[in-house]
């Protein structure tokens, strides 16, 4: 009895976990099965690509943030510093007129470059991750401006730049099922990023952050360091959202941006993942990103007024993250 | 035998506080050497510049004969240097086996973990330690006693040469202890020099070669544990002798009965329990870890409120929800987690002690009459003798003793005559618990009705006038004051049949 | 216990879906119009249009936009999720001219006619555009605007966006106008507020420290002209004299008060009646006009409440 009692609630805890994120799941799949009966027009392949479309910006964004909400801290500057990554590849694409290739990883190092400076605010001034990333939001929202003399970069000098979000590789392979590259890209970015978090160093350093900073201080880390390097990768994940975007876009939309990151949050919290940090999961926020897509899309299709379908999208962030605290208090209870 | 750490001197200034006055250490390879004072006397803060965490002023640290510098945790755990602190420093959301080797994970390629390695590794060191523990189970699952194992586990995987043990036996119960020893003997055979701080006696008396007494930031004086007697030691501590008084129960034949327990049970925790308690009288609660003495306070004080039973408050049954219906009902609650459900810990004296009684001292505008205010406090700053420069100080810079009194002033603010104080005295010293110890007694002269839970026996021999224990749940019985702990014991084992599983 | 709390989670969104479809029933022709926001009381006006034709001809009329005219990736999964419905034809004002084609080809291969409204795209697939000519409607404005200020001295746009076709048009219009045939009149600046009513206000505001010698500013929509009155009001500067765009109550009752010059009205009941007329004619098949003029108005204190003028003016 005295010998058990110890390995109870850790299993208790493990399969909490897993029937969260059947919660998650279960309420993705009664939203698409209520749609489905409700409108005939809502389960096309069509309208599901559209769907998936729709995800891959945002998912991508919530995956970033998700690294930056387990560390326990929070980052308000994604969606200003997706529009910047864009904006620097339409300067190095367009304007500069280098190859493709050179785009890409402008946007990826522009991310990661921008996230080792929300970082360094972070870890090394000691800003709170809150006040630092309202900064970074603005100080990149103004900067995409005066690059882009406040006018879209178009990228049709660029032929194929569209086939990053908007091509289908899967749908060449299978005609059936015309499944677009931003979606294939936010599957893949998701799958990496859940690898890193589950298995290496710096996905276990980002749970330690969030559980008890101090303790990984203590136990001899470097957490300035590490703390930098998760802004960094999480700064070069929203690197890939700005590809996505402004190839979406066939243009760097400069004054786009602001309120990206509170949709982004919100899947995150919608996944399960806490604001209090130590825990989350990549499935969950890509689960959480699909709700939203799925919800705004549904209501759309039923011709539900925009005005209630904001309302609608604000009843479901307060009813996921209530429906995890309770299963919490039962966890902590049992 | 040769010294394997020599501190001299070491000078330490925060803000305001001179911390370490030229403090002397020394700790010799194969021994276990206690460091004992009064919780703010320097301890923490010296180990804390042995272990890399805070960098000393002034003196120098030898390791072997040589000056090191130790600039950061690391560099300190690089030299052997081993720290087990006392507010456990462990990741909840990790698991055992990652929280023992964070900053030093196996490495495969990409950065990869080595999951199987860091898993079987520490199972060897459980092993080694003769301690049953899943290197996968999640640290925030287990009890305060198996998180000190992960601790130690943690401190050994460094193959440490100096381990500083910061109140190790804080929450570990008889056999934990025993355990413990037993590990930390093997050690010192193995040549390691263990620095152990602690405030119980009887454990100094059990394990330590040498005593050094630290009193406002300055060395006392160092001494052979083997051959001094406690009372002396304890008067290094304090600077004076401290008498100790067997308990004297008063004749409670006619006072009122303030607080009745009938059939109280939530979940498996609390089982069917029913006492009750006269003004004036101090219960004493004993019982083992997981017992559901603290489930039990929790009941009656609403925090997880009762599934069934009936609680009688002066005769009256009342419905406890809530912390506010406990409140209400007169019932105040000391958290054995002073600083995570006690205090306010930011917030100033005064705003402490009229946390729970604001609206007394609030007009209609919700203006907060700061006068008057700051007279109550005064009041019972000079009647509980709080220890602080004044009623504005900020109850974080306060020692754990005087901390326990500001709650303490809290809900006699309040008017609760039924306070129920859950491990009164944990992380509090020596001087500083006799004088919790009159305190209550004081309180119950009173007139208060008080229970109290210590899993240190003797304190609870020494303060109850009945002692009630509990096993598995449940009320296993009610003995009169000064009972043997022989019977104690008998009654805290007493499980109901062995068919549980 | 969660299972049933996530079943009645399901219950209450399939119920509100289930009332959804009841309100748009399928039998009757489906036309969605994708606009460029829903909140400001312009698009308010345009839809009351729409909604006006779909009576009439007695087709279902939906109306959609972003929360703010940024949003352009947001119009487009709008756009998407319409196409969905399988629509008879569609209404869409393009945020950005071009952002928009891969799904109005879309909207091409599977037949569904395409009218824009507002403003156009860059692209042969809408049969038609229902919208106002902003560059001469502007131009008026800066004809208006100097003869006000005595054909000389500094003045300033306040103008709503810098990427949409109606704010280039507007600015390019006002400015080109004014270098024609105003020259002794100087513009000092063109700043742009997004159409929020706050950042036009503290824009304005700005502009007058810069200038205080200004004489007159021009707003370019209806959020940014209101702005440019805050802003003047609020800095004291009364002698400036201010020209607007679009109506709306605040607008109005500026200029019925004289705090406002007067305003250049588009039509927006009419761009959105004409484009549920047209679309409705280019779903049946019908020849469809490719350019749509829904005409605009200048209006100040003497003439607003004159019926033709009033027909066109909304709160």
């Amino acid at each position: 009895m005295t010998g058990t009692q110890a390995t109870i609630p850790a299993q208790q805890r493990r399969s909490g976990a897993a029937r969260q994120m059947l919660l998650a799941f279960a309420s993705l799949i009664a939203l698409v099965i209520g749609f489905s009966l409700a409108s005939p027009n809502f389960f096309q392949v069509s309208n599901i690509m559209a769907i998936l479309q729709a995800t891959s910006v945002n998912g991508v964004l919530a995956v970033g943030v998700t690294l930056i909400i387990i560390t326990g801290g929070i980052d308000l500057s994604i969606g200003t510093l997706m529009t910047f990554c864009a904006v620097m590849t339409g300067v190095v694409l367009t304007w500069a007129g280098m190859p493709l290739i050179l785009g890409v990883l402008t946007a990826i190092g522009t991310g990661a470059a921008c996230g080792l400076v929300s970082g360094m605010f972070v870890a090394r001034m000691k800003i709170p991750p809150f006040i630092a990333t309202l900064g970074m939001m603005l100080m990149l929202k103004g900067l995409s401006l005066i690059v882009t003399g406040t006018k879209p970069i178009y990228f049709n000098d660029t032929p194929g730049f569209t086939q990053i979000a908007q091509g289908s590789v899967v749908g060449a392979l299978i005609p059936g099922l015309p499944l677009p590259n931003g979606v294939l890209i936010l599957f893949l970015v998701a799958a990496v990023t859940a690898w890193i978090l589950g298995r290496t160093v710096l996905g276990r350093y980002t749970f330690a952050l969030g559980s008890n900073e101090e303790a990984v201080r203590l136990s001899g880390v470097n957490t300035d360091a590490w703390k930098m390097a998760i802004y960094a990768l999480a700064g070069g994940i929203v690197g890939i959202g700005g590809l996505l975007i402004s190839s979406r876009l066939n243009s760097a939309q400069p004054a786009l941006g602001l309120g990206y990151e509170l949709e982004a949050i919100a899947a995150v919290v919608i996944g399960g993942t806490s604001l209090a940090g130590g825990r989350g999961t990549i499935l969950g926020t890509l689960i959480g990103a699909l709700i939203m897509s799925v919800l705004t899309n549904g209501l759309r299709v039923l011709s539900v007024a925009p005005e209630w379908q904001t309302v609608v999208t604000g009843a479901i962030i307060i009813v996921a993250v209530y429906a995890d605290q309770l299963r919490r208090r039962k966890a902590s209870q049992g | 035998m040769s010294d394997l750490v020599r501190m001299q001197g070491i000078d330490k200034r925060f803000p305001g506080v001179h911390a370490l006055r030229a403090v002397d250490f020394d700790l010799r390879a194969g021994e276990v050497h206690a460091l004992m004072g009064e919780n703010g006397a320097g301890k923490s803060t010296l180990m804390k510049c042995l272990s890399g965490v805070y960098q000393p002023d002034g003196g120098r640290i030898l390791i072997d004969g040589a000056a090191v510098a130790l600039p950061n945790p690391r560099a300190a755990q690089d030299l052997g240097i081993g720290i087990i602190h006392q507010e456990l420093a462990l990741m909840r959301d990790l698991n055992v086996a990652q929280n023992i080797w964070i900053g030093r994970e196996p490495r495969l390629s990409l950065g990869r973990i080595d999951e199987a390695r860091l898993n079987a590794d520490a199972a060897a060191i459980f092993r080694g330690m003769n301690v049953a523990m899943d290197p996968r189970a999640p640290v925030a699952a287990l009890t305060i006693a198996r998180q000190q194992m992960v601790e130690i586990a943690k401190a050994l995987s460094f193959r440490s040469r100096v381990l500083i043990m910061d109140e190790p036996t804080a929450a570990l119960n008889d056999s934990e202890i025993a355990e413990l020893f037993t590990i930390i003997r093997r050690l010192r055979a193995e040549g390691v020099g263990i620095i152990y701080i602690s405030h119980k006696m009887d454990e100094i008396r059990r394990i330590a070669d040498r005593v050094t007494v630290m009193r406002d930031g300055a060395t006392v004086g160092t001494v052979q544990a083997a051959e001094t007697p406690i009372a002396q030691i304890i008067a290094m501590m304090v600077g004076r002798e401290l008498v100790d008084e067997p308990v004297a129960i008063p004749d409670l034949s006619a006072a009122e009965c303030a607080l009745e327990l009938r059939g109280i049970t939530r979940g498996r925790e609390v089982r069917d329990v029913s006492f009750s308690l006269k003004r004036g009288e101090i219960l004493g609660f004993a019982g083992l870890m997981g017992a559901g003495r603290t489930e039990l306070a929790r009941a009656i004080f609403g925090a997880e409120p009762p599934e069934s039973g009936e609680i009688i408050v002066h005769g009256r049954p009342v419905t406890i929800r809530s912390p506010a219906d406990a409140v209400r009902a007169g019932i105040g609650y000391l958290s054995e987690d002073r600083k995570h459900y006690g205090l306010a810990l930011g917030m100033d004296v005064r705003a402490n002690i009229a946390l729970a009684s604001l609206a007394r001292y609030t007009d209609r505008l919700g203006r907060i009459d700061e006068q008057e205010l700051a007279a109550v406090s005064n009041r019972y700053i000079d009647m509980l003798s709080i220890r602080t420069p004044h009623d504005r100080q900020e109850v974080r810079l306060l020692s754990g003793g005087n901390q326990q009194k500001v709650v303490i002033a809290k809900w006699l603010l309040r008017d609760c005559d039924i306070l129920i104080f859950d491990e009164p005295t944990r992380g509090i010293d020596v001087g500083a618990k006799a004088e919790i110890h009159r305190l209550l007694a004081d309180l119950a002269g009173q007139g208060k009705a008080i229970i109290v839970i210590s899993s240190e026996l003797p304190e609870l021999l020494r303060l109850s006038h009945r002692i009630a224990v509990m096993c598995e749940g449940r009320l296993t019985g009610i003995l009169p004051g000064g009972a043997s702990q022989e019977r104690i014991m008998a009654l805290a084992t007493r499980r109901e049949g062995m068919a549980a599983e | 216990m969660f299972t049933r709390r996530n079943l009645l989670g399901a219950v209450a969104a399939l119920s509100l879906a289930g009332m959804a479809t009841s309100a748009s029933a399928q039998d009757a022709m489906y036309i969605p119009l994708i606009s460029k926001g829903f909140q400001h009381q312009f698009w308010q006006a345009v839809k009351a249009g729409a909604d006006k034709a779909g009576e009439e001809l007695g087709v279902n009329v939906s109306f959609e936009g972003p929360d703010n005219e940024t949003q352009v990736d947001k119009q487009l999964d709008m756009l998407a999720a319409a196409l969905a419905n399988k629509p008879a034809a569609i209404g869409f004002a393009a945020l950005d001219s071009q952002a928009a084609i891969p799904q109005l080809r879309q909207a091409q291969e599977a037949g569904i006619p395409v009218i824009a409204f507002d403003s156009g795209v860059d692209s042969d697939i809408p049969v038609a555009l229902a919208a106002t000519d902003n560059i001469a409607a502007a131009a008026m404005a800066a004809d208006k605007l100097a003869e006000l200020i005595g054909g000389a001295g500094k003045v300033a746009v306040v103008a709503h966006d810098q990427t949409s076709r109606t704010g280039v048009d507007r600015r390019d219009g006002f400015v080109n106008r004014m270098k024609e045939a105003h020259p002794d009149v100087e513009i000092v600046a063109i700043e742009y507020g997004g159409g929020d009513h706050l950042k036009s206000t503290e824009i304005t505001k700005a502009l007058l420290t810069a200038n205080p010698d200004l004489k007159g500013i021009f707003g370019t929509n209806e959020g940014s002209a209101i702005g440019v009155v805050n802003g003047v009001t609020e800095a004291g500067a009364s002698d400036v004299v201010i020209v607007g765009y679009d109506s709306g109550k605040a607008q109005t009752d500026a200029i019925r008060d004289g705090r406002m010059a007067g305003a250049i009205t588009q039509n927006p009941v009419g761009i959105g009646y004409e484009t549920v007329k047209a679309a409705v004619a280019a779903a049946r098949g019908e020849q469809v006009q490719a350019s749509i003029d829904t005409g605009f108005y200048w209006y100040d204190k003497s003439n607003i409440d004159a019926p033709e003028i009033a027909a066109v003016l909304y709160d």
